[in-house]
C-alpha cells in the first residue's frame, strides 16, 4: 500500500511528466498581512441542496445570527450552510450562481444588521472527542475542501479503507494565488492543530506536507509549528517540491510525493491516500476545537486593475461586486473577472455573485497581463500539448475528435482523465482553446449517458406496462369466459331466446347502417338511436321482467341488468359514434346546423339511454319494487349520485367530441359559432336529468341566458344565419327551475360544464383554419371585455344567497373558463391574422387574458381570496393557452 | 487442349469444394433472430411516444429492419437518423418535422384543473403520471420523456409541455452563448 | 456592466507557428550557404525562384479557398517548404523544374489536402518524388564540388543555365578534373558497386577524399550543425532524428560489417546526399510525422531503415524523399498504435 516509509522521511521527491512554468505573479498580492473587508449589505448564501439532501432550518423573515446553520439534512451527504453574519434573511430564491454559466442557484439572502453578533459556539479539547464526535462536528460546521473542489470533508474523514499517508496540499502552484502562502505565514500553529485532528482521527502513519519552492517563509513557518506539535516525533514532515504548474493538483502531488498514480476512476484513498489542502486543516480546527462552522476564508484579491490587491478573510457569500469595490476596482474595456487563477479560473458573467467556500482567487487583470484573444489557427500537430499534459495524454487527437463531435473516440482516448489544467493549451502555437473543447465533450459525454439511463428505464417501463396491461386483458377474458360460462348454465331458455333476439337485432342495425352512409344516414341515424334507446330499455325490461324471487336468481338478473346495461351503453356508444362519422362524411350535403342538432340529440339520447341502464341496474338491486316510476325516483334520489354524476360527465364529454366531429367536419369560417353552441351544451349540462336548487337553477339559466346573448351578438357580428337555430336550440334546453338538487349534483354539473368548455376550446382551436378577418379581430377583444361584466355578473348575483364559499369558488372558476376560452379564440384569431408577427398577438393574448383577471378582481372585490385566486389561476391559463394557440396557429402554416 | 479441360475441371472441383465449406459455415455459424434488430431498438430514444406511426420503439425498429424508412422518429431528431442510416447502410434523409436542436420537453399537469379521470395515465406509454381515479394525478419528471401522449386525452386539458431547464448540472459548456448576457441573468435591477 | 467571457486558461506561452517556422528556416540558411560555396550560386538561385512562386502560389490558392491570404503567408510554412525543394534539387536544374515542383508542392499536396496542419504527405518530398520521376534526366544532373571540378558556374553561368536551359552545355560542369563526369557520392557508389568495384575502390575516385566526399560531407556537416541549434532552441524534438540517423547507422553498420566491400560505410551513408538535411529539416516536419514521442522514434527509424534499403538494394541512388514518404502513409498507423501511458492506467491502456 505504502511507497518505502524511508523514502517519504527523506523527503524523496518524484517527477510529474509535462508541466509548464508560467509567470508566477505572486508578489502582487504576497506582500500584506491577510487583512479584512468591511461588511457588506447583503449576502447570498447559496444552498443548492435544499430539495433534494437538505431542507431549509430557517424562513424568510427570520432573524439569524452569524453562524447559524441555514440548512438541516438527514443523511451523510448533507453540507451544512451557515449565516456568514448576524442580519434577517431577506429572500429565498434563486440567484445567478458563481459558476461561469451565470445559472441560478437557490440562494438564502440575508440583509446584515451590522451588528455581526455570533451564535454561542460550543468548544471542546481534542482528548474528550471520539472519531465520531470529531467527525460530526466537522459537518455541522460544514467544512469543505477549500483548495477549490470544495468536497464535504466529513466524508473524506470517513473513508471506507485504511489511510496510510495523508498530504497536506500547500502547493498552491496556480499563478497570483497566495492565500494558502499568507494562511501558513500567520496561522501555522492553526493549521498544524489541524493536522493533529486530522491524526487523532485517521491515524496515518505519515503525515506529509507538500509545498513548493518558491514559499520558503511560508515552509519555515509550518516547520517550526511542526517542532512545537504535539504530533508523535517523525510522522509529520515537511516536503518541498519544485515550482511547476500544476504540481499541486490532487492526482500529480501524490505522483509528485510517492511515484504512485491514483487509478483511473479511483480516489486516492483506495491507495491508502488521502488529501487535504491547508485551509481546510485550519478550518477543520476551528471547527472541532471551538465549534466554529465554516463562514469566512482567505480569498486572494490581485491583478493589474485592482488597487489594493492583497489577501483577505472574506465570509461566504460576500458579493464579488462588494469586494472589487473595496479593493479599488478600476476597470477597464473588455475587463475579465475571473474566480481562480488565470490558468483553471472561469470567467464571470455578471459579478453579482456570492464568494463561496471554494473561492481561492478573485482576479481582475489588465488586458497586458493576460495573453490576447488570438484567433484559433489549424493545428500543426506539433505535439506541444502532449510534450506538456500532466496526466500523459494525446491532447491533439482528444482536440480532433472532441470537435468533430466524435465523443467515442475521445473516450477512448481517455478524456475522462483530463484534470482540464491547462497546459496544453498554453504551450499551443496556433492558440486553439484546447480545455476549452475538453469541457464541452465531457459534458456531452455526461449528457449521453443520463440519456441512455433514462431511456433504458423508459424503455423498462414500457415493457413493464405492456406486460401488465397484456396479463390485464388476459385476466378479464378468462373472467368474462368463466362468467358467460355460468351465465349459459344458469339462464333459461326463454331468458336466451331474448337476449339473442336482442343481439340479433343489434347486428341488423349494424348491417343496415354500415350499408347506407350517404345523405339520408342522418335520419338513419336518429331512428336508430331511437331504436337503440327502446331496445335497450327492452333488454332492461325483459331482463327485470324475467327475473324470479330466489336469491340466485336476484344475482343472476343483477348480471343480466348489468350486462343489458352494458349493452345498451354500448349501442349509444356506437351510435354516437356511427352519428360522428356520418356527420363527418356528409359535409356537402348537411349543413352544420342540422347536423349539430343530430348530435345534440343524439347525445341526449345516450344519455337518457344510459341512465336508464343504470336505472334499471339500480332496480334489479332494489328490493321488491319493479315499478319503473319509483325505480326512476329511487335511482335519482339513492346513493349512486355517482353513477348520476358519472353519466353526466360522460354525456358532457360526449357531446363535446360530437361538437369536436361537427367543428371538424364543418370546417367553420366562422368560429364564433362555437360560442352559441357552447352555451347550448352549457345549458343541456345543465338540464341534464338531474334535479338542480332552486339558486343553482336561476344561476344555470342566467348562465345560459348570458350565453345566449353572447351567441346572438356574436352571430351578428359574423353575419350567420345559423345563430337562429343556435338560439332556437339553447331556449329549447331552458333548465326546468322546479327541481331540487344537492350540492354535489351542481358541483358535478359545474365540473361537467368546465369540461363542455374545455372541450369546446380545443374544437375551436381545431376549426381555427379560418381566417379571422378584421373586423372579427377588432370586434374580439370588444367582445370578450363585453362578456365580462356578463360573467362577473355571475359571482356578484351569487353572494347574497349566502352560499358556501366552495360554491362561489367553483363559479368563479367557470367564469373564468369562459373567460379563458374566449380569450384564446380571440389570441388564436389574432394570432392568425397576424402571421409574421409573433409578438403581437402574444402581446394582445395577455392583455386579453389578463383583463378578465383585472375585471374580475377590479368588480368583486369582496371576493375570497380563493376565488380571486383561482380566477388568476384561470388567468394565467388562459395566458398559456393563448400563446399555445397562436403557437399551435403557427404551426399549422 | 487437355489443358483447358484440366483447368476447367480443378476449378469446378475448387468451387464445389469451397461451396460446400461456405454452406456448412452459413450453418454453423447461424445468428439467431435479427441482431440488426437489437442494435437499431437501441439507437432509438426509447420515449415510446408512437409517432413513428408504430407503437413503442421496438416494433419501428424491427419495421426498419424490414425496410421502413429511417426519417420517422422526431424525438430522436437528425443525430438518430444519421446512426440508424448507418447500421442500415441507406442514405440519410431529412426528418420531417422536426427543428435543428429539438427541445427536451417533460409534461406538467396543472393539480387544481385535475378531474382524476386517469385518461392521462392510461395514455403514458412509459407508465410516469402517478394517480388514481378520482385523485389528483401528477407526472414524474424523471420518467417522463417528453411524448406528447398526454395532452390529448386530458378532458380538461390541464396538462403543458414544459422544457427541461438547464442547470448547473446539465450546462453545456458553450461559453460563446453566454456573450450577450440574457436578461434574466442580470440581477442589477434587484434591490439587494 | 458586462464582463469579458473567455476560457481558462487566460494565459498563454505566445509561441507562434511563425516563430518555429522562421527559426528553422534560419537553421537551414548556413547548410545552403556551404552548398553554395561548394556547388555554385545554383542552389541560391532555385532557392529564391522556388520562394517567389510559393508565395505567389499561396497566395492565390488561399484567394480561390476565400481565406485570410495574410494568415497563410505569415506562417512562413510556403517559405520553408519552397526553402527545402530548392535546397534538394541539382543546383543546374532548369527553371522550370522548380517552378513546377512548387506549385506542385503548394497548391496540390498543402492545400487540396486542407491547407496548413491537414496534408498527409511532405510536401517539398511529394514534389521532388514528382520531379524526379517526371524529369529524371534534369534531376539527376548534379555539378561537380567546386575543389574537384574542371568548370565551376559562376554567378551568370549559373543563372543563364538555370533560365535559358539548353544554352550552354552543362555537362561542361560536370566534369572532373581528370575530364570524367562527375555524380553524386551515392550516385558514384551504386554505379560504382554495380560494376563490381569495391566499396573501398570506389572511394578511391576523384570525387572522395581520404572516404569522405569532397563536398557533400560539408554540406551535411553544416546541415548537423543548424539541426543541433534547433534541437537547443526547441525548435524541434530529438527523438525523430535521433531516430532516423540512429538506424541507418545501426543498418549500415551491419550491412557494412557483413561485407564490407559490397556496403557503404555508416559515415559514408551519414554524411553523403540528403541524410542531415532529411534528419532534421524535412523528417522533422510536424504536420507529417507521427505524434507520440515513442511514435517518432518509430517513425525516424522507419526512415533510417527505408533509406538504407532503398540506396542498397533499390534503383535510386538517393531514397531520402521515397522514404519520407513512405513513413508519412505509416504515420497514422503507429499514431493509433503507439499512444502514451496515461496517468492512472495500465500499460496497453
Amino acid at each position: 500500500m505504502l511507497t518505502n516509509l524511508e523514502q517519504l522521511d527523506n523527503g524523496v521527491v518524484w517527477r510529474i511528466p509535462g508541466g509548464i512554468h508560467p509567470p508566477e505573479q505572486k508578489h502582487l498580492s504576497n506582500q500584506t498581512a491577510i487583512g479584512t473587508l468591511p461588511l457588506d449589505e447583503y449576502y447570498y448564501v447559496p444552498v443548492p441542496q435544499v430539495g433534494e439532501q437538505a431542507s431549509m432550518a430557517v424562513a424568510v423573515g427570520d432573524h439569524v445570527l452569524k453562524g447559524q446553520p441555514l440548512t438541516h439534512g438527514l443523511n451523510q451527504h448533507h453540507l451544512p450552510v451557515h449565516a456568514p453574519t448576524s442580519g434577517v434573511i431577506k429572500a429565498i430564491e434563486p440567484r445567478p450562481s458563481n459558476h461561469a454559466s451565470g445559472l441560478p442557484v437557490n440562494t438564502c439572502v440575508i440583509q446584515a444588521d451590522g451588528k455581526d453578533s455570533w451564535v454561542d459556539l460550543q468548544s471542546a479539547s481534542l482528548e474528550t472527542l471520539s472519531n465520531d464526535d470529531i467527525v460530526a462536528r466537522v459537518q455541522a460546521a460544514g467544512v469543505a475542501g477549500m483548495g477549490g473542489a470544495a468536497f464535504p470533508s466529513h466524508i473524506k474523514l470517513s473513508p471506507a479503507s485504511d489511510i496510510e499517508l495523508v498530504i497536506i496540499n500547500a502547493v498552491e502552484c496556480e499563478p497570483y494565488i497566495t492565500s494558502d502562502d499568507r494562511l501558513m505565514r500567520e496561522h501555522a500553529d492553526k493549521i498544524i492543530s489541524g493536522m493533529e485532528i486530522i491524526h487523532q482521527v485517521l491515524t496515518p502513519q505519515r503525515i506529509i506536507v507538500g509545498i513548493e519552492d518558491n514559499k520558503p517563509e511560508a515552509a519555515d513557518a509550518l516547520r517550526k509549528a511542526l517542532s512545537a506539535s504535539k504530533l508523535p516525533a517523525g510522522v509529520a514532515r515537511v516536503t518541498v517540491v519544485p515550482t511547476k504548474y500544476p504540481s499541486g493538483g490532487e492526482k500529480q502531488l501524490i505522483q509528485l510525493l510517492t511515484g504512485k498514480e491514483v487509478p483511473s476512476g479511483a480516489i486516492p484513498a483506495q491507495l491508502g491516500i488521502l488529501v487535504h489542502n491547508v485551509g481546510t486543516c485550519a478550518a477543520i480546527s476551528d471547527a472541532v476545537l471551538q465549534g466554529k462552522p465554516l463562514i469566512e476564508r482567505v480569498v486572494t484579491v490581485t491583478g493589474g486593475n485592482v488597487a489594493q490587491p492583497g489577501n483577505y478573510w472574506m465570509p461566504i457569500g460576500t458579493r464579488v461586486d462588494h469586494v472589487l469595490k473595496c479593493c479599488g476596482f478600476n476597470p477597464e474595456a473588455d475587463q475579465k473577472v475571473i474566480i481562480g487563477g488565470p490558468m483553471m479560473g472561469y470567467t464571470l458573467p455578471l459579478i453579482q455573485v456570492p464568494v463561496i467556500k471554494g473561492t481561492n482567487c478573485v482576479l481582475v487583470p489588465s488586458s497586458a497581463e493576460m495573453s490576447v484573444d488570438a484567433k484559433e489557427l489549424s493545428c500543426i500537430r506539433c505535439t506541444e500539448c502532449a510534450q506538456a499534459c500532466p496526466a500523459s495524454l494525446l491532447p491533439q487527437q482528444l482536440y480532433w475528435h472532441s470537435k468533430s463531435g466524435d465523443y467515442d473516440k475521445a473516450s477512448d482516448y481517455n478524456l475522462r482523465d483530463c484534470i482540464e489544467c491547462g497546459c496544453c493549451s498554453y504551450v499551443c502555437p496556433s492558440d486553439i482553446p484546447l480545455v476549452e473543447y475538453f469541457r464541452v465533450a465531457k459534458s456531452a459525454i455526461r449528457n449521453a449517458n443520463e440519456e441512455k439511463l433514462k431511456s433504458e428505464r423508459a424503455k423498462q417501463k414500457f415493457e413493464a406496462k405492456q406486460a401488465r396491461l397484456e396479463e390485464e386483458k388476459r385476466q378479464r377474458e378468462a373472467k368474462a369466459k368463466e362468467a358467460a360460462e355460468r351465465r349459459q348454465s344458469n339462464m333459461s331458455g326463454g331468458d336466451k331466446d331474448a337476449i339473442a333476439a336482442a343481439l340479433a337485432r343489434v347486428q341488423a342495425k349494424k348491417a343496415v347502417s354500415a350499408a347506407t352512409p350517404e345523405a339520408g344516414a342522418d335520419r338513419k341515424d336518429k331512428v336508430a338511436d331511437a331504436v337503440a334507446r327502446a331496445k335497450a330499455r327492452k333488454a332492461a325490461q325483459a331482463a327485470q321482467s324475467d327475473s324470479p324471487a330466489p336469491e340466485q336468481n336476484q344475482a343472476n338478473d343483477a348480471q343480466k341488468d348489468k350486462v343489458a346495461a352494458a349493452i345498451a351503453r354500448a349501442k349509444a356508444r356506437k351510435a354516437a359514434m356511427q352519428s360522428d362519422n356520418e356527420a363527418e362524411v356528409d359535409t356537402n350535403q348537411t349543413s352544420a346546423a342540422s347536423s349539430q342538432k343530430d348530435k345534440v340529440a343524439a347525445a341526449i339520447a345516450r344519455a337518457k339511454a344510459k341512465k336508464e341502464a343504470l336505472k334499471q341496474a339500480l332496480q334489479a338491486e332494489a328490493p321488491t319494487d319493479s315499478d319503473n316510476k319509483s325505480a326512476d325516483e329511487a335511482a335519482d334520489t339513492l346513493e349512486p349520485k355517482a353513477d348520476d354524476r358519472q353519466a353526466r360527465i360522460a354525456a358532457a364529454v360526449a357531446r363535446a367530441k360530437a361538437k369536436k366531429a361537427a367543428a371538424k367536419d364543418a370546417g367553420v369560417n366562422d368560429p364564433k359559432g362555437q360560442i352559441p353552441e357552447q352555451n347550448s351544451v352549457d345549458s343541456i349540462a345543465q338540464s341534464d336529468p338531474g334535479e338542480l336548487s332552486a339558486e343553482e337553477a336561476k344561476k344555470a339559466r342566467v348562465a345560459a341566458a348570458v350565453a345566449k346573448a353572447k351567441a346572438k351578438k356574436a352571430a351578428q357580428q359574423a353575419g350567420d344565419s345559423k345563430s337562429t337555430v343556435e338560439d332556437t336550440q339553447a331556449e329549447s334546453a331552458e333548465p326546468k327551475p322546479e327541481v331540487e338538487l344537492t350540492a354535489e349534483e351542481a358541483k358535478k354539473a359545474r365540473v361537467a360544464a368546465a369540461i363542455a368548455k374545455a372541450k369546446a376550446k380545443k374544437a375551436a382551436q381545431q376549426a381555427g383554419e379560418g381566417q379571422g378577418s378584421d373586423a372579427h379581430m377588432q370586434k374580439q377583444p370588444a367582445d370578450v371585455n363585453s362578456a365580462e361584466p356578463d360573467s362577473n355578473s355571475e359571482p356578484a348575483d351569487v353572494k347574497p344567497e349566502a352560499e358556501p364559499s366552495a360554491e362561489e369558488a367553483k363559479k368563479a372558476r367557470v367564469a373564468a373558463a369562459i373567460a379563458k376560452a374566449k380569450a384564446k379564440k380571440a389570441a388564436r384569431q389574432d394570432g392568425e391574422a397576424q402571421r409574421p408577427d409573433n409578438a403581437a398577438p402574444l402581446n394582445d393574448e395577455r392583455s386579453e387574458a389578463m383583463s378578465p383577471d383585472t375585471d374580475q378582481s377590479e368588480q368583486a372585490p369582496a371576493q375570497s381570496a380563493e376565488e380571486i385566486k383561482k380566477a388568476r389561476i384561470a388567468a394565467a391559463i388562459a395566458k398559456a393557452k393563448a400563446k399555445k394557440a397562436a403557437k399551435d396557429a403557427e404551426d399549422k402554416e | 487442349m487437355t489443358t483447358i479441360i484440366t483447368a476447367v475441371v480443378l476449378l469446378t472441383l475448387l468451387a464445389l469444394v469451397f461451396g460446400v465449406i461456405l454452406g456448412f459455415a452459413a450453418q454453423k455459424f447461424k445468428v439467431e433472430g435479427n441482431p440488426i434488430v437489437d442494435q437499431l431498438e437501441a439507437t432509438l430514444p426509447q420515449t415510446q411516444c408512437g409517432q413513428c406511426g408504430y407503437p413503442g420503439c421496438r416494433p419501428y425498429a424491427e419495421a426498419i429492419s424490414n425496410g421502413e424508412k429511417i426519417n420517422r422518429c422526431p424525438p430522436g431528431g437528425t443525430a438518430t437518423m444519421e446512426k440508424l442510416a448507418e447500421l442500415m447502410g441507406v442514405d440519410p434523409e431529412p426528418v420531417a418535422a422536426v427543428e435543428e436542436e429539438p427541445v427536451k420537453k417533460v409534461a406538467v399537469i396543472r393539480e387544481e384543473e385535475c378531474i382524476g379521470c386517469t385518461k392521462c395515465i392510461q395514455a403514458c406509454p412509459v407508465d410516469a403520471i402517478l394517480g388514481s381515479g378520482k385523485m389528483m394525478h401528477t407526472v414524474i419528471a424523471a420518467d417522463c420523456t417528453g411524448c406528447d401522449l398526454c395532452v390529448e386525452p386530458c378532458p380538461v386539458d390541464c396538462i403543458d409541455m414544459v422544457p427541461v431547464q438547464t442547470d448547473l448540472r446539465n450546462w453545456d459548456w458553450k461559453l460563446k452563448g453566454l456573450e450577450t448576457i440574457p436578461v434574466k441573468f442580470v440581477e442589477e435591477e434587484k434591490s439587494c | 456592466m458586462a464582463f469579458k467571457i473567455t476560457s481558462s486558461p487566460h494565459v498563454t506561452k505566445n509561441s507562434q507557428t511563425a516563430t518555429v517556422m522562421q527559426r528553422v528556416i534560419l537553421c537551414a540558411l548556413p547548410g545552403l550557404v556551404v552548398q553554395c560555396v561548394y556547388f555554385g550560386w545554383g542552389s541560391l538561385i532555385q532557392v529564391l525562384l522556388a520562394i517567389a512562386v510559393a508565395l505567389v502560389a499561396e497566395a492565390a490558392v488561399m484567394k480561390l479557398r476565400k481565406r485570410a491570404v495574410g494568415v497563410a503567408l505569415g506562417d512562413y510554412s510556403a517559405v520553408l517548404t519552397a526553402l527545402l525543394l530548392g535546397i534538394a534539387i541539382p543546383p543546374l536544374a532548369p527553371w522550370w523544374v522548380i517552378v513546377i515542383g512548387t506549385l506542385f508542392a503548394i497548391v496540390v499536396v498543402k492545400h487540396l489536402y486542407g491547407g496548413l496542419g491537414n496534408n498527409l504527405f511532405n510536401p517539398a518530398m511529394a514534389a521532388y518524388v514528382l520531379l524526379l520521376i517526371a524529369y529524371p534526366v534534369q534531376m539527376t544532373t548534379w555539378v561537380a564540388p567546386a575543389p574537384a571540378a574542371q568548370y565551376s558556374p559562376d554567378l551568370l553561368a549559373s543563372i543563364s543555365q538555370i533560365f535559358l536551359p539548353g544554352s550552354g552545355d552543362i555537362n561542361l560542369f560536370r566534369l572532373g578534373i581528370d575530364g570524367t563526369t562527375m555524380a553524386t557520392p551515392l550516385d558514384t557508389m551504386k554505379t560504382g558497386l554495380s560494376m563490381g568495384l569495391t566499396s573501398t575502390e570506389v572511394l578511391a575516385k576523384p570525387l572522395f577524399d581520404e572516404g569522405l566526399s569532397i563536398g557533400w560531407f560539408w554540406v551535411n556537416m553544416a546541415y548537423l550543425a543548424g539541426g543541433l541549434v534547433m534541437l537547443k532552441l526547441g525548435a524541434i524534438r530529438w527523438q525523430i532524428s535521433t531516430g532516423m540517423l540512429a538506424a541507418l547507422f545501426i543498418c549500415s553498420g551491419i550491412g557494412f560489417m557483413m561485407n564490407p566491400d559490397t556496403h557503404g560505410s555508416p559515415v559514408f551513408h551519414l554524411f553523403s546526399g540528403a541524410t542531415m538535411l532529411a534528419a532534421f529539416f524535412i523528417a522533422t516536419d510536424p504536420v507529417t510525422a507521427a505524434t507520440s514521442n515513442r511514435g517518432r522514434l518509430i517513425f525516424g527509424a522507419l526512415i533510417g531503415v527505408l533509406v538504407y534499403v532503398i540506396r542498397q538494394y533499390g534503383g535510386y541512388p538517393d531514397a531520402v524523399a521515397f522514404a519520407v514518404l513512405l513513413a508519412n502513409l505509416c504515420a497514422p498507423l503507429i499514431d493509433y498504435y503507439v499512444r502514451p501511458r496515461t496517468y492512472g492506467h495500465r500499460s496497453g491502456n
